[in-house]
């Protein structure tokens, strides 16, 4: 950066706002309330997975739960309902975590692609396009809009998200949060504490759309043409 | 042209070009309506939604007050996440600089997402001076626009509203499509098309909602992925933004998030809200190379001003959607690529008075932009306060208004001559007055006049004018019917015990 055009610039404005810089260490932003935290706040896990149900419905999700131990037959179903064969996959030490790793073993590597952490962009962004499904891990759905949230990894990069044609999110229940806020705070404090280390986060409330042509609605535009939520309970 | 303007027409011409067309006219009546049903119901739903107005209003007044201070904040951090920031004085400064870049990774292959700012500094036409380049838009609505010649967008969410179907389909037949009308085989066909242009890019250009300035990272509010793929798959990102388009942190980017898409589109969030810098070591996708340019290009001339309060926008076009100029003329009738209540505001600011003088008189003065404005600027208040420096400061000639003024003044302050009028009003306009039947449209009982000459035909050229009710009918008349009959009545109480 050239600092001198930035002082430059950064002066002009200091100038004609007639306001000195270099006054915020002493100003910090203090919010007159607390509605983002308090909106929502106190419902229980079953409340909130009712709610994220609801607020999924409605932007056209289909919203699964299953319990963990039928994950797999669960996904399989998914599979063969949206008659997908080219599948791109993360990946993630969650497979184990979630009691998938047989259910990997037993795909087939013809049909099943990775998001590679070490492949190169060409590589990782093609098995994307290749794919006509992809399955992902999010960190958090956020009940009042029916949005998962997920940080961008080495192991399911931004791409992975966009390109397939139809997408299922598996989410723990113990991950559903109220609203966007929680998620933030979530975001905030591990990229601080050196926890996570991404360059992008994305909060993505079901499949992509339009409404530019008369303004009818369109489901599905550049991103995926359909979302599918699997929660899986976990408590 | 000046960038900031659509046309070179004079603003009456525009109107009346606007009033031509009646699709348009409908459409923008039909968004209208649609937004006017679910922008309500979705605050409603959030609820305490002045609390969240006020939150809004207080998070954009205190970074447009350290403005300096949270850019630097910002500009460093895109530093330390190994990105770069060039601060742009003019438009011609931020496009001289995105060509060098472009020039420099020999990009060839541009694919852009929807931004009023690049818009604002004509920067798609820019690039396409490189040798052996091609700039794709890749939001459906812009698409659609690039290929018919570059139309100019009408509304600041929905750019394509003055275009149907048919419209649409012929666009894209020269493109080679051979479906129907049907919007969403149409959309099919674009996604189909622009994929192939995602895949082989080399640059990407966004706009910016809002920069984080704690986390050196920009901020995207969309619905259909297409700017997600502009961030993820070119080896280089070039983010242009209002200088004023920024927040403090995570926190009130989510906020203001929130509060946008349910102004804009009346969504709880759209589809993608986005969050993204550059590349980090070990992922694969996400851009290489990192560019912010941060534009003034007139802004800084609203500070310190009674204008300040336009920086706090966040283009949510909820204005555009209550303001019943905006609903007659659409967006062409301003003549800015900012139209409605903000851009009639924000135009001459940026653009001056001399280009969008016309703009701060395109407006009833109802409030209604400002009563929905999720941020809270005073917008009715700022286009008076726009009127009154046009008549003041910049000695634009009042003295006909002034006599204008006296002459009533004298006129209704002097009984005799107050009374004349109202009575006369009645007479002397029937020459020019209509009678039909009474509808919605037209409810006024004594006719309604449709030309006028002089003064009126500004008002006559655009909607009826009532007749004035005749002497004994009108309201004073009424009134004073209306009093004594209560009199009557109290008296007959009174008298019956």
């Amino acid at each position: 950066m050239d600092k001198a055009n930035r002082e430059a610039f950064l002066n002009n404005i200091a100038t004609h706002a007639k306001r000195p810089r270099h006054q915020l260490a002493n100003h910090p932003f203090k919010p007159l309330n607390n509605l983002p935290e308090s909106t929502l706040s106190g419902k229980t896990q079953d409340q909130l997975l009712a709610i994220a149900r609801h607020s999924s419905e409605e932007v056209h999700v289909d919203f699964r739960t299953t319990a963990k131990e039928n994950l797999a037959a669960a996904i399989n179903d998914y599979l063969q309902h949206k008659n997908i064969q080219h599948l791109i996959l993360p990946t993630t030490d969650l497979w184990q975590k979630f009691s998938l790793a047989d259910w990997q073993n037993q795909r087939s590597t013809e049909h099943t692609a990775y998001w590679e952490p070490r492949a190169d962009r060409q590589t990782n962004v093609q098995r994307a396009q290749n794919a006509d499904g992809a399955i992902g891990f999010a960190d958090f759905l956020l009940a009042e809009s029916g949005t998962i949230a997920v940080a961008t990894v080495p192991g399911q990069g931004r791409a992975f998200h966009f390109l397939p044609t139809h997408y299922l999110s598996i989410i723990p229940k113990s991950r559903i949060v109220p609203r966007s806020r929680q998620a933030m705070l979530y975001y905030e404090q591990k990229i601080k504490s050196g926890e996570l280390t991404t360059s992008n986060i994305n909060l993505i409330t079901g499949p992509s759309n339009s409404g530019d042509i008369e303004m009818v609605l369109v489901v599905g535009v550049h991103g995926p043409l359909d979302m599918t939520y699997m929660v899986v309970e976990d408590l | 042209m000046a960038t900031l303007s659509t046309s070179n027409e004079p603003f009456l011409t525009r109107i009346k070009e606007s009033e031509a067309d009646k699709f348009m006219q409908k459409s923008v009546a039909k968004a209208q309506d649609a937004q006017w049903e679910k922008r309500p119901a979705s605050r409603k739903e959030l609820g305490h939604w002045e609390d969240w107005r006020n939150l809004g209003e207080q998070i954009r007044q205190h970074v447009i007050k350290y403005l300096p201070d949270y850019l630097e904040e910002f500009s460093d951090n895109v530093e330390k996440r190994g990105g770069h920031v060039f601060f742009a004085q003019t438009d011609k400064d931020a496009v001289a600089y995105i060509k060098k870049i472009a020039q420099q990774k020999q990009a060839h292959k541009i694919v852009k997402s929807k931004s009023m700012v690049t818009t604002e500094i004509n920067l798609d036409k820019e690039l396409l001076k490189l040798p052996d380049t091609s700039v794709l838009e890749t939001d459906l609505a812009e698409f659609i626009l690039e290929e018919d010649n570059w139309d100019e967008p009408t509304h600041i969410v929905f750019p394509t509203l003055h275009k149907n179907r048919d419209q649409i389909r012929k666009i894209f037949q020269k493109l080679g499509y051979k479906g129907s009308n049907e919007p969403g085989e149409m959309a099919k066909f674009a996604r189909h098309y622009l994929r192939r242009s995602f895949l082989e890019a080399d640059l990407g250009i966004t706009g910016c909602n809002f920069a984080i300035a704690d986390q050196g990272m920009i901020n995207l509010v969309t619905n259909e992925g297409n700017a997600d793929l502009t961030m993820a798959i070119p080896d280089t990102q070039v983010v242009v933004m209002g200088m004023e388009r920024i927040v403090p942190s995570l926190k009130e980017a989510e906020v203001m998030d929130n509060m946008l898409s349910r102004s804009a589109v009346g969504q709880k969030l759209t589809s993608y809200c986005t969050f993204a810098g550059p590349q980090t070591a070990d992922e694969s996708d996400g851009p290489k190379d990192f560019y912010v340019v941060i534009l003034d290009n007139g802004r800084s001339k609203a500070l310190g001003t009674d204008f300040e309060p336009a920086l706090q926008c966040i283009r949510c076009g909820s204005c555009l959607n209550v303001c019943p100029v905006y609903r007659h003329i659409g967006g062409h009738g301003y003549g800015s690529i900012y139209p409605g209540p903000i851009g009639a505001v924000l135009s001459p600011i940026l653009g001056g008075y001399e280009k969008f003088k016309d703009l701060p008189f395109a407006c009833s003065l109802n409030a209604a932009c400002t009563d929905t404005c999720p941020v809270k600027i005073p917008l009715h208040k700022l286009l008076i306060k726009h009127r009154e420096v046009m008549m003041d400061k910049m000695k634009i000639d009042h003295s006909f208004n002034n006599v204008l003024m006296k002459g009533a003044g004298v006129a209704t302050a002097t009984p005799i001559v107050f009374n004349i009028a109202l009575k006369g009003g009645y007479l002397g306009s029937a020459p020019l007055a209509k009678k039909s039947k009474t509808s919605v449209d037209n409810f006024f009982h004594y006719g309604h006049i449709e030309w006028a000459p002089s003064l009126a035909k500004g008002w006559t050229d655009v909607r009826s004018l009532p007749r004035p009710a005749k002497g004994s009918e009108n309201f004073r008349s009424w009134y004073k019917k209306h009093q004594a009959a209560k009199q009557a009545q109290a008296k007959e109480e009174h008298d019956n015990g």
